[in-house]
């Protein structure tokens, strides 16, 4: 048994950590803000990381990537997620629109799109969730109807809606499910590339307690798509979408932003620590056990991935530990601070990253499928037999 | 034996439910965010119609039930007004209200001029004097902090009953966060049927209305003690708050979770009830730092039930 990453991890954590604090001040809290500098500082340090080699270091070398190991990929994600994601709206891309493109576009669209990508020069978005399809994605409705040839040759209109699609205003480019055909629920669900600037669609902002951006619906009214805009094959993107959720298995790292902020809090804390409430301290040292727990789970699953495969299961616990991790975490740090827990931005404790945190953590076992999803995979597992 | 709370009390709440919607609901505090005059324009007058003024919840206990039930009905819809502070009044009409010991920070602390604070252990507070400014924050939009300007705490008795009638509008919230919640899966379809039918969630439901109904029945009770024991009830009031502070944590985090990603809009009620709690939650103290004194109260002067614990005679043993 051995537990530590190894001494090329630790040098690339080292490295993202200056990176990090050499381009962004210590109020940052992602790109997501009111203020465009943050998105501008986020766009600007993907170039960098692209220069790097850093930008796509997990991707295969055959795509210009880094060819980065599962465990460079994972620091990646945690100073990433730990540093209020500085690559912004890019992440999206990178984790899995970029694979997908991989695994299933043509030799054009894998010319048209990797490279952007891989330069960090575009935003995408993801347009799966519709008003009456969100844990039931299968009964999605936005339909794409072909012009003139019935196969598509010709060209599509797309009409539906979509929504809670994250950072949509700021998107580029759409990874769109649409329905194609008869076919009912996953049968006729087909992925189109669609540009954000194409007419008739327009994105309006939801108002959320996660601030700004974060949420939008986005209406197509008859948006024309050409042939180059299918995503591998017509009626087959079900299976794009697994390829992508697949590429999402660890999810994010709440874990290592929920450490990050302990330990700042912590030092915050520090000259009035004896005066904190007993309780306070008690559940200070569990949150502390608690993201470790969430990290060794998040763990076993890159381990599984490396060894030959995650089964949903292991990856659905892991995404279970982590999700409620972020949120008990987020009340312990509210409870720390105190009569400052309502304070934001700047003058509130640790830059305002502490209320920050506990809004966003209020959605993080809704967002990329529901707490009570997760427990349906590990339950199904179960009495299959299988281990979790 | 009786735990229900007194006819009057009940019709009070029920005519200021009714004046309540009748300024939007859950609306008026959108509005309030948007527009903080709302609150002197049209909270104020509502609640001087409901006799707000002529109530005094220390006068008897049907006063005092009555503005606990008002309390709980302002809850129902975070009505925009400082409304558990309003109603204890000092002798010149200013409200009190419990703060932290660090900062007299209270919610709405700029819409009324003068008020009287203290801290819950009872041995700092005087007279205050609004801020211009709130922090205007998405948790906190109202809250802002005071000046002291003279000496004079109040009574312990009247942070006490301070403290119950923010549980008591905590309690209102709850409800409605439960009702808004059945509302919202009852409605809602999801794999063809509406998700009200899942045991998953029947059960996270179930979970959230007996700690509401719980949550009821304490503060019904430590309503009956404040008036029995006065400030004696010193630790009945601080378990009253840590019990509220808790199951506001579950219930709403349930709230919020049955409704999906629509738990964290705006346009849905239950995540402005969960934004707008969130000063009677943190201020004067959050759930840690009330375990604690709560232990230390119950350690210095007991605790009711049907055995000893803590107080005089235990602590003479330790
Ligand atoms: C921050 C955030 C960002 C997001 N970004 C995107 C994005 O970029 N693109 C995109 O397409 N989508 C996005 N989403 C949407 C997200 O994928 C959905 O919110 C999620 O899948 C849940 O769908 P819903 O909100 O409609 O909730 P619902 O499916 O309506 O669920 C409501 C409640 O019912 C429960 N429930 C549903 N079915 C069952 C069942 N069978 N048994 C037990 N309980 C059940 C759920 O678990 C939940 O608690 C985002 C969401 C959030 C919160």
């Amino acid at each position: 048994m051995d537990f530590d990453l190894g001494a090329e991890a630790t040098a690339l954590r080292a490295r993202l950590r200056a990176l990090v604090s050499a381009h962004f001040d210590e109020g940052f809290l992602g790109a997501f803000t009111d203020d465009p500098a943050d998105l501008a500082a986020t766009q600007a340090f993907c170039r960098l990381l692209a220069a790097e080699g850093l930008l796509t270091l997990a991707w295969p070398v055959d795509h210009g990537g880094g060819g980065g190991s599962l465990w460079d990929q994972t620091v990646v994600r945690e100073e990433m997620w730990a540093h209020h994601e500085p690559r912004g709206a890019q992440y999206m891309g990178l984790n899995w629109v970029g694979p997908a493109l991989m695994a299933y576009g043509t030799d054009e669209q894998k010319a048209r799109h990797l490279p952007p990508i891989a330069a960090g020069e575009v935003i995408w978005c993801q347009g799966f969730s519709e008003p009456e399809a969100g844990s039931d994605l299968a009964s999605l409705r936005t339909r794409a109807e072909p012009v003139g040839d019935p196969s598509g040759a010709d060209g599509w209109r797309i009409s539906g809606q979509k929504i809670w699609t994250s950072y949509a205003g700021m998107a580029q480019w759409c990874i769109l499910a649409a329905r194609v055909g008869g076919g009912e629920r996953h049968e006729g669900i087909t992925m189109f590339l669609v540009p954000m600037d194409s007419p008739g669609i327009e994105v309006r902002p939801i108002r959320s307690m996660l601030g700004p951006h974060h949420l939008n619906e986005v209406f197509f009214d008859d948006v024309p798509a050409g042939p180059e805009a299918v995503l591998g094959e017509l009626g087959g993107g079900w299976s794009v979408i697994k390829t992508a959720l697949a590429h999402e298995r660890v999810g994010i790292a709440r874990y290592a932003r929920c450490e990050r902020l302990l330990s700042a809090l912590g030092a915050e804390l520090a000259p009035h620590w004896d005066d904190l409430p007993a309780p306070l301290h008690a559940a200070w040292a569990r949150a502390l056990v608690q993201v470790r727990v969430a990290r060794l789970l998040a763990y076993r699953t890159v381990h599984a991935q490396e060894t030959g495969g995650v089964p949903d299961v292991i990856a659905s616990a892991a995404r279970i530990a982590v999700t409620q991790c972020d949120q008990s975490v987020a009340e312990v740090l509210f409870s720390a601070v105190e009569h400052r827990a309502l304070e934001a931005k700047a003058e509130a404790p640790v830059h305002g990253a502490v209320e920050d945190h506990w809004r966003y953590a209020q959605a993080a076992t809704v967002a990329s499928g529901t707490i009570e999803v997760q427990r349906m995979i590990v339950a199904k597992a179960l009495l299959r037999g299988e281990p979790v | 034996m009786d735990p229900v709370l007194p006819d009057e009390a009940v019709e009070l709440a029920e005519a200021a439910g009714k004046a309540f919607a009748a300024l939007g609901g859950v609306d008026l505090a959108r509005r309030a965010e948007a527009d903080a005059g709302v609150r002197r324009a049209e909270v104020v007058p509502v609640l001087a119609a409901l006799g707000v003024d002529d109530l005094d919840p220390r006068r008897d206990p049907v006063s005092l039930a009555a503005a606990a039930a008002l309390c709980e009905a302002a809850g129902r819809v975070a009505l925009p007004h400082p409304l558990a502070a309003d109603l204890v009044r000092d002798d010149d009409g200013r409200p009190t209200a419990a703060v932290p010991a660090e900062v007299p920070r209270v919610d709405h602390a700029d819409l009324i001029d003068g008020w009287r604070v203290g801290t819950l252990d009872g041995t700092a507070g005087g007279i205050a004097t609004a801020a211009a400014r709130g922090l205007g924050t998405r948790l906190g939009p109202f809250v802002g902090d005071l000046t002291m300007e003279g000496d004079g705490r109040p009574p312990l008795v009247d942070l006490l009953l301070h403290q119950v009638l923010v549980a008591w509008t905590v309690l209102g919230t709850l409800d409605r966060a439960v009702a808004l919640t059945v509302e919202h899966v009852s409605g809602r379809v999801q794999f063809g049927k509406p998700i009200a039918a899942f045991q998953a969630v029947q059960f996270q439901l179930a979970d959230a209305a007996v700690a509401v109904a719980g949550l009821r029945e304490l503060a019904g009770f430590t309503l009956w003690r404040l008036d029995q024991a006065g400030e004696q009830s010193r630790a009945d009031v601080l378990a009253l708050r840590l019990h509220a502070l808790e199951t506001a944590r579950a219930v709403l985090r349930t709230g919020q979770q049955l409704h999906g990603a629509a738990g964290v809009c705006d346009e849905y009620d239950v995540s402005v009830l969960v934004r707008m709690v969130q000063p009677a939650l943190r201020l004067p103290a959050g759930v840690d730092r009330t375990a604690a004194e709560l232990a230390e109260a119950i350690a210095a002067d007991g605790f009711v039930g049907l055995f000893d614990h803590g107080g005089a005679a235990i602590g003479a043993a330790r």
